[in-house]
């Protein structure tokens, strides 16, 4: 078979369709040309199948390569890189179109294809992403059975069936061995999708920041804990401490990047959940305080903030123990508390007035802290997410002027005053409450849940939380900013499109909720089935388990999925229905082993003689199964099968399994 | 073929045992191997590549559609073995053709259930055919074969493959069906040998070598018979009158002899050949000798085939 093998009309079709599907989800990310491009190719293609055009020449095919190198680099600036890489690959996927031959040639494409599919994963791996691969990959296994299938006008439906029905048998081996292959760490480091823009908590903040978050429903993480979920108020989820104030915007400081863990003691009854979190870019993960996460590579800083050695920059599970009675810091670093007490040396004068004429008029820190909540609850505070514009003095004109702002302008201005009283004290952003989803039992946290809020430092009892936001408008805290900002139009502006808006439809918001809920567990059971989880998985399946046990069940199950399916396939017991027939063929299979072989038409009879003349040591045990056979099938009378079987056991003892086969006919 | 030389007898009588000629041969497990194609070895290293970058790039999703092709590869062998498994081969029979030609030998596929499709059969010396079998129904095949002697043309295991449905393996099968076609020698130009009963020659010549197989003998002379068959030797002898007698003298029909041509027993062959084919077409009666063979004379297709096909098995023990 060395000659070309051309390529059939339904190869051919199928390639094409499969190639649309195979580009398809990329299109978000490549530059145009390429659309023009592979309309070009196609189209170049049906001519050269219908032969209105020819293969491209040797020069023109290298003048187009080197013109998509060359577009490449233009769109993308490099051709390293995954981006540039997948552009290129495309375009090869494309230009290999114009030029295949043979059959080898589309096998080449096929293959590629494959690839460009497993490079889509990269960028999109949702559940929808998922699914919808299945279709070009059945594509894809349609055109290589339209490849093999005679050059003949057949239908392409048949083929697509053919390519499903296969894709379907597979699945259950597939699932096993997803389960039970096991995960390996990355092999060697490869080029990262580039980050997305990443909405979300920044590690410098003003208060603009998070209005904007709050316009978006994105998902930040979703929590499921292993106990009763805790109430709202107490839903408190760390991202990052600020301890910096510049005069106009709260952020980090230096000394909480380094890694020295805080003091701290646990009390009380400690709290287990998991988190899948998405991307974020920034390396801190989401806990309730005091939060202890069991990874190499997650550290407790000494902001209790948890930080990561790299960025989350794809979705990361993770379990965490939180002690919230936990007592922080009672004695902590000098440096700590003159970090928490730092100020711009001038600016905002009224408040810090207000600060000593509050500290004169308390001595108790612990006082001086319930008279500013206080002073929120009473005075005509509001809460609203488009604070009327402030000037320089931003703590000022809050306190004095405005009197309306949100969570960070609340936990910016305690703080503030707080520190200009001389009571240590931070702002620490985050997170607060979540959705509960009732139909998978977990919280879904969402961008518009961030929030700001503060702890000060008293001898003794450590830091202290407190959230100055819930004097203002506890309905935030009680029940999440929607309910807290009815009339605001500005919530969720950004998506209009979200089913949150219409979370009053009951019907719609379950279906929201069952959505949301697939795709938490396929966050979690597909995407994070790796490692650490695949090893817990089989460790609660099949308790403790080595690899080699492992390799033994993989093997096991698999042999008899194959088996289970070779006998749906193949339904052997189709083969031969007739009992007595099947009989006869063992005894044709004997004979035939010794040489004597039954001819077309020849009836039992007859060859029973001939054989007993050929075979003079075994004519008695012929003659008897002749006679049982023919009494049997054509005098229908009732044989006891076992007498025939005992006289084949007979001839089969006589025949030598090694027998030489003597050349008869 | 390469199989085939290495340790060519210990296969044939495997083979044998495990797939018994026959002109009626029904594919069934023992009869159908199956490895993977060269295709098939690529596409596992194309799965190894994905692997590869399901596990750096710690993708799941990766990794299920990596196992997915794996298992629609392992799917693929129950796929592949049961598009050979259950198919009737028969021999077809084929025509005799002459040295030089293709020889075309018939082969009927009958699927007793499915379509099997793109299911491709030859030697392997030639290229192999690739048919479809309609479910039920059956399909004839013809394969043709260069042939290289004359004599039977028999092309021994015919190979019976299929890649089908995804070209990642191939089952195959060995099987002798017995098949075997007829062929005649080269028909090759020349004098027509000297055929004695063509014309009348003085003894003179004869003497001097030609003909002088065709003496079967003497007989008593009779009346009518020529004079210029007389014996004079012998009736000079006293022996009295004595006609010797020729076989093929029985009428004016030439007499393709053998051994009436010098040279190389094939071209010999080939010179009768060109004879009978073409003596047929002019529908002129002749004999054929082959030695101790005599044939005719006669006219007619069932001459010609039977002329040929002496000519064919020539020297040779096989016989039909």
């Amino acid at each position: 078979m060395s000659s070309i093998q051309p390529i059939p009309r339904n190869g051919l079709v199928w390639l094409l369709v499969a190639q649309v599907l195979v580009i398809l989800p990329h299109l978000g990310h490549l530059p145009l040309w390429i659309i023009g491009l592979w309309l070009g190719c196609a189209t170049w293609r049906i001519r050269i199948f219908r032969m209105q055009a020819r293969y491209p020449r040797g020069w023109m095919k290298a003048l187009m390569m080197i013109g998509a190198g060359f577009g490449v680099y233009f769109s993308r600036g490099s051709l390293i890189g995954l981006e540039a890489g997948v552009v290129l690959l495309i375009a090869a996927f494309i230009l290999k179109l114009v030029e295949m031959r043979s059959r080898r040639d589309a096998l080449v494409l096929v293959f590629l294809g494959f690839f460009i599919v497993v490079t889509s994963y990269l960028f999109n791996d949702s559940l929808l992403a998922g699914l919808y691969s299945l279709l070009p990959v059945t594509a894809l296994l349609a055109a290589m059975i339209g490849l093999q299938q005679s050059a003949g006008g057949t239908h392409p439906w048949p083929t697509l069936r053919l390519a499903g029905s296969l894709l379907l048998q597979a699945v259950p081996l597939m699932l096993l061995l997803f389960v039970l292959f096991p995960r390996f760490g990355p092999l060697w480091s490869l080029p990262q999708p580039k980050e997305r823009a990443v909405s979300g908590l920044a590690d410098s903040m003003s208060p603009g920041d998070i209005a904007e978050l709050s316009r978006s429903a994105a998902l930040a993480f979703r929590a499921s804990f292993e106990g009763p979920i805790p109430e709202r108020d107490r839903l408190y989820w760390r991202a990052v401490t600020f301890e910096r104030f510049d005069g106009r915007r709260w952020s980090q400081s230096f000394a909480a990047q380094v890694p020295q863990a805080p003091q701290w003691t646990p009390r009380g009854t400690p709290l287990r959940y998991s988190i899948v979190m998405q991307p974020s870019g920034r390396p801190w993960l989401y806990a309730l305080d005091v939060g202890e996460v069991a990874a190499d590579d997650v550290r407790l800083m000494s902001d209790f903030h948890l930080q990561r050695r790299h960025p989350v920059d794809k979705p990361l599970l993770y379990q965490a123990t939180s002690w919230p009675d936990a007592l922080r810091e009672p004695k902590p670093l000098p440096a700590t508390l003159e970090r928490s007490l730092q100020l711009p040396g001038e600016g905002n004068p009224r408040a810090r007035s207000w600060a000593a004429q509050l500290r004169r008029e308390h001595q108790d820190p612990e006082a001086v802290v319930q008279a500013l909540l206080r002073h929120f609850n009473r005075q005509p505070y509001g809460y609203t997410l488009r604070p009327p514009p402030v000037g320089s003095e931003i703590v000022d004109d809050f306190l004095f002027e405005t009197l309306n702002g949100f969570c960070i302008h609340y936990a910016g201005a305690m703080t503030f005053v707080l520190r200009a009283a001389g009571i240590p004290a931070r702002v620490v952003a985050g997170y607060q409450g979540g959705e509960f989803n009732p139909a998978g039992n977990y919280l879904s946290v969402r961008q518009l849940d961030a929030h700001a809020w503060v702890e000060y430092w008293i001898a003794e009892r450590g830091w202290v939380s407190v959230d100055p936001t819930f004097q203002v408008a506890p309905e935030r805290i009680e029940m999440g900013l929607e309910e807290a900002l009815v009339d605001e139009q500005g919530l969720l502006q950004e998506s209009p499109m979200t089913l949150r808006r219409y979370r009053d439809i009951g019907w719609l918001n379950e279906l929201r909720f069952g959505w949301e809920n697939l795709n938490y567990g396929w966050q979690r059971w597909v995407l994070d089935y790796q490692g650490e989880r695949q090893l817990r998985t089989l460790e609660r399946m099949f308790g403790n388990i080595d690899a080699r046990q492992l390799g033994l069940l993989l093997v096991a199950c698999a042999a008899a999925l194959i088996a289970l399916l070779a006998l749906l396939l193949l339904k052997p017991w189709k083969f031969e229905r007739d009992p007595q027939l099947r009989l006869y063929r063992r005894f044709e299979r004997l004979l035939a082993r010794r040489g004597v072989i039954r001819q077309d038409g020849e009836g039992a009879r007859d060859f029973a003689e001939r054989a007993a003349l050929q075979l003079p040591s075994m004519a008695e045990a012929i003659g008897e199964f002749a006679l049982l056979y023919e009494r049997a099938r054509y005098a229908g009378e009732a044989v006891d099968r076992n007498r025939m079987q005992n006289v084949l056991a007979r001839l089969g003892r006589r025949l030598p399994w090694r027998s030489r086969v003597r050349g008869t006919l | 073929m390469r199989t085939m030389r290495l340790l060519p007898r210990t296969r044939e009588r495997w083979l044998l045992k495990r797939i018994p000629p026959g002109p009626n041969v029904r594919l069934d497990q023992r009869r159908i191997f199956i490895m993977p194609s060269a295709v098939g070895m690529a596409f596992m290293v194309a799965l190894l590549l994905m692997l590869v970058a399901a596990i750096n790039y710690q993708n799941s999703l990766a990794y299920a559609l990596t196992f997915l092709l794996g298992s629609v590869f392992v799917v693929t062998i129950l796929h592949t073995w049961r598009n050979l498994a259950g198919l009737v081969l028969q021999a077809g029979g084929a025509d005799a053709v002459f040295l030089g030609e293709q020889a075309r030998l018939r082969i009927r596929l009958e699927s007793r259930g499915r379509l099997y499709q793109a299911v491709a059969l030859g030697w392997p010396a030639g290229e192999l055919q690739r048919v479809d079998v309609p479910a039920g129904g059956t399909c004839e095949v013809e394969i043709s074969l260069p042939s290289e002697r004359r004599g039977w043309l028999r092309p021994g295991r015919l190979r019976i493959e299929s890649r089908f449905p995804l070209g990642l393996l191939v089952a195959w099968s060995w099987v002798d069906l017995q098949l075997a076609a007829l062929v005649y020698p080269r028909p090759v130009e020349g004098d027509l040998p000297h055929a004695v009963g063509m014309d009348d020659e003085d003894e003179g010549s004869r003497a001097q070598g030609q003909g002088v197989d065709d003496y079967q003998g003497l007989r008593n002379w009779q009346p009518g018979d020529s004079r210029r068959r007389l014996h004079w030797k012998a009736f000079s002898r006293g022996q009295g009158l004595l006609v010797k007698e020729f076989s093929a003298l029985v009428g004016q029909e030439p007499l393709l002899d053998l051994d009436s041509l010098d040279g190389d027993l094939e071209a010999r062959l080939s010179r009768l050949c060109h004879w009978v084919v073409e003596l047929s077409a002019r529908q002129q009666p002749f004999a054929l000798r082959l030695s101790e063979l005599t044939i005719g004379p006669d006219a007619g297709a069932d001459h010609r085939s039977r002329c040929l096909r002496e000519l064919a098995l020539f020297g040779q023990q096989e016989q039909g």
